[in-house]
């Protein structure tokens, strides 16, 4: 496989040019990447393509373009994979006339594995008090643990996990992020996707980035922080007399462009702080009353956007 | 095997659960009442020939169709419509394996309920004048159309959310009317295959429901075949499918 930060050596999952698009909708293009032991964060916004790569790793979905292997095999022509895979979907694919304790050892028979793993696997999610009621009455956390544990009663060498701590609480969260944590370090190949960059930051040591269908950036925690670190920002500044400070605003480094809209400018800079720093004096300096000072767009689509373009 | 009877069980519970099986319950209550009121002032010798009237068409036209096409259809569409298609999917199974389990899980639900139904309408035969020969003939004929029936609304609900507004469209539409208008297509007929094994097996000459079948001639052999033949295409098509197609 090709190198660099996408890859990893000692591979369980192998993506090679991997595209899937429904109808003239692409939502994955043209992805290489790799996934090995250890905990993996894929991050990026909704819509950027994560769960159709996830879905496309576990054979559900076929790829338009590209080949794709998991644990040496294409999982769409060996279901013999799935001894050693298993996934923990989005969406809430539970049976809500079982119980927990019912739908694992539904989970346990399918998969060909002994029972006697179910209470094991309640007791990783921490779910015994509630294992034998029914999971229609159970809250979205509560599901989600159960997903987990469906998924954990198989032992699996590669677990992926779609946005596993939606609507999970504080407590939760963590109890599941420790969880991760630790099959990640048995060496499991553990994959987790979210939309939140705490979340990926607080458990995952590599975080692959993906924004359309593409991977924006790929690599540890830091190198992704140091990439969105020169970002330019776009801020809104409201002041009295904008076109003296807009020239005032254009001789400073920090500043990309400035636009005036009405009394509004929309000024572009890579320092965020440093701007905050030089519009009060310059606006003092002009006599100009500063009345605002506002980022537009630091959402994480646009960080992982520009990331894109700039590949 | 283990796979195969752990899929039955979930599927029967998710089918007959609710209220699903108290509406059933109400249904198959039907041919047995009409059986029990319409041959209560009849001469002991003119109880068979009411229960091959109304009755037997209420089982074989209404009752079978209907809960048939219900639980057919939900046996795979619950699965799609509630997601959980792929917590089957992803395991070590052959995919023929899992379409196998939930057509077996419908005919069984879908017998259990209908041939009580007709069981109780043929129990009355027996009691108001002493003649059982009838009950035989009546399982096998509803274990045969079920199966047809199981097999090809299990596919339909698989392709689609509006399968029982498709389904009903297709019993009460083509096969009462356009079916009947062409011997070909008589022969293929769901209505007709478990009708055909009925009168196949049941004693003496039958009037009423035989007018069903029109071109096709009587006979539980070949209704049998005709059902294990659909019954085996459909597994084979929905394993392929399943293999085969996006789950989104």
């Amino acid at each position: 496989m090709t190198a660099g930060p996408a890859f990893v050596a000692g591979a369980t999952i192998e993506i090679e040019d991997v595209s899937k698009w429904f109808g003239q909708k692409v939502a994955v293009s043209d992805l290489s990447c790799s996934f090995g032991p250890g905990l993996t964060g894929l991050l990026g916004p909704n819509g950027a393509g994560k769960t159709t790569l996830l879905r496309m790793m576990c054979g559900l979905l076929r790829p338009s373009d590209g080949s794709l292997q998991v644990l040496g095999v294409d999982p769409r022509r060996d279901p013999n994979v799935y001894r050693r895979l298993a996934l923990v979907p989005e969406e809430d694919a539970v049976y809500g006339i079982l119980t927990a304790r019912e739908y694992l050892e539904f989970a346990a028979d399918l998969t060909g594995v002994p029972r006697e793993r179910v209470d094991e696997a309640i007791a990783q999610v921490d779910l015994a008090a509630a294992a034998d009621r029914p999971i229609s009455g159970y809250s979205k956390g509560m599901r989600q643990r159960a997903k987990v544990a469906a998924a954990l009663v198989t032992r699996p060498d590669v677990l992926i996990l779609d946005e596993p701590l939606n609507g999970t609480d504080p407590i939760q969260r963590a109890h599941l992020i420790a969880l991760f944590r630790r099959l990640a370090s048995e060496g499991k190949t553990v994959i987790v996707s979210s939309h939140v960059l705490s979340e990926v930051e607080r458990m995952a040591d590599r975080v692959l980035a993906m924004v359309d269908g593409r991977l924006a950036a790929a690599g540890d925690v830091a190198a992704i922080r140091r990439a969105m670190a020169d970002i330019p920002y776009l801020v809104r500044v409201e002041v009295a007399e904008p076109r003296r400070i807009a020239s005032a605003l254009l001789a400073e480094e920090v500043v990309g462009s400035v636009r005036l809209t009405g009394a509004q400018l929309h000024v572009e800079t890579t320092d965020l702080a440093a701007l905050g720093a030089i519009l009060p004096r310059l606006a003092a300096s002009a006599g100009a009353r500063l009345s605002g000072f506002e980022p537009e767009d630091e959402s994480l689509e646009s960080v992982f956007r520009y990331l894109v373009r700039r590949r | 095997m283990r796979g195969f009877f752990a899929i039955t069980r979930v599927t029967l519970r998710q089918l007959l659960g609710g209220k699903r099986l108290i509406l059933f319950g109400l249904l198959a209550l039907l041919p047995p009442v009409v059986m029990w009121f319409s041959s209560a002032n009849l001469a002991e010798s003119s109880v068979s020939d009411a229960f091959n009237e109304a009755p037997i068409a209420i089982v074989f036209l209404i009752v079978l169709p209907v809960v048939a096409l219900v639980l057919g259809a939900g046996s795979l569409g619950d699965e799609r419509r509630d997601a959980t298609l792929s917590f089957l999917l992803l395991r070590p199974l052959p995919r023929s394996l899992v379409a196998g389990a939930k057509l077996w899980s419908a005919w069984l639900a879908t017998t259990g309920i209908v041939g009580t139904s007709a069981g109780l309408a043929a129990a009355v035969v027996g009691v108001r004048a002493g003649d059982w020969a009838y009950l035989v003939p009546v399982l096998v004929g509803v274990a045969v159309a079920a199966l047809a029936y199981c097999s090809v609304f299990m596919l339909l609900g698989y392709f689609s959310s509006r399968a029982v507004l498709i389904g009903l469209v297709y019993v009460f539409i083509w096969e009462n009317g356009i079916s009947a208008a062409s011997a070909a297509l008589a022969n293929v007929s769901l209505w007709r295959i478990g009708v055909s094994a009925y009168v196949g097996l049941a004693p003496g000459p039958i009037s009423g429901i035989d007018d069903v079948l029109g071109s096709v001639a009587p006979g539980a052999g070949g209704a049998i075949a005709k059902a294990l033949v659909i019954a085996a295409l459909v597994i084979a098509a929905t394993g392929s499918l399943l293999r085969r197609r996006d789950l989104t």
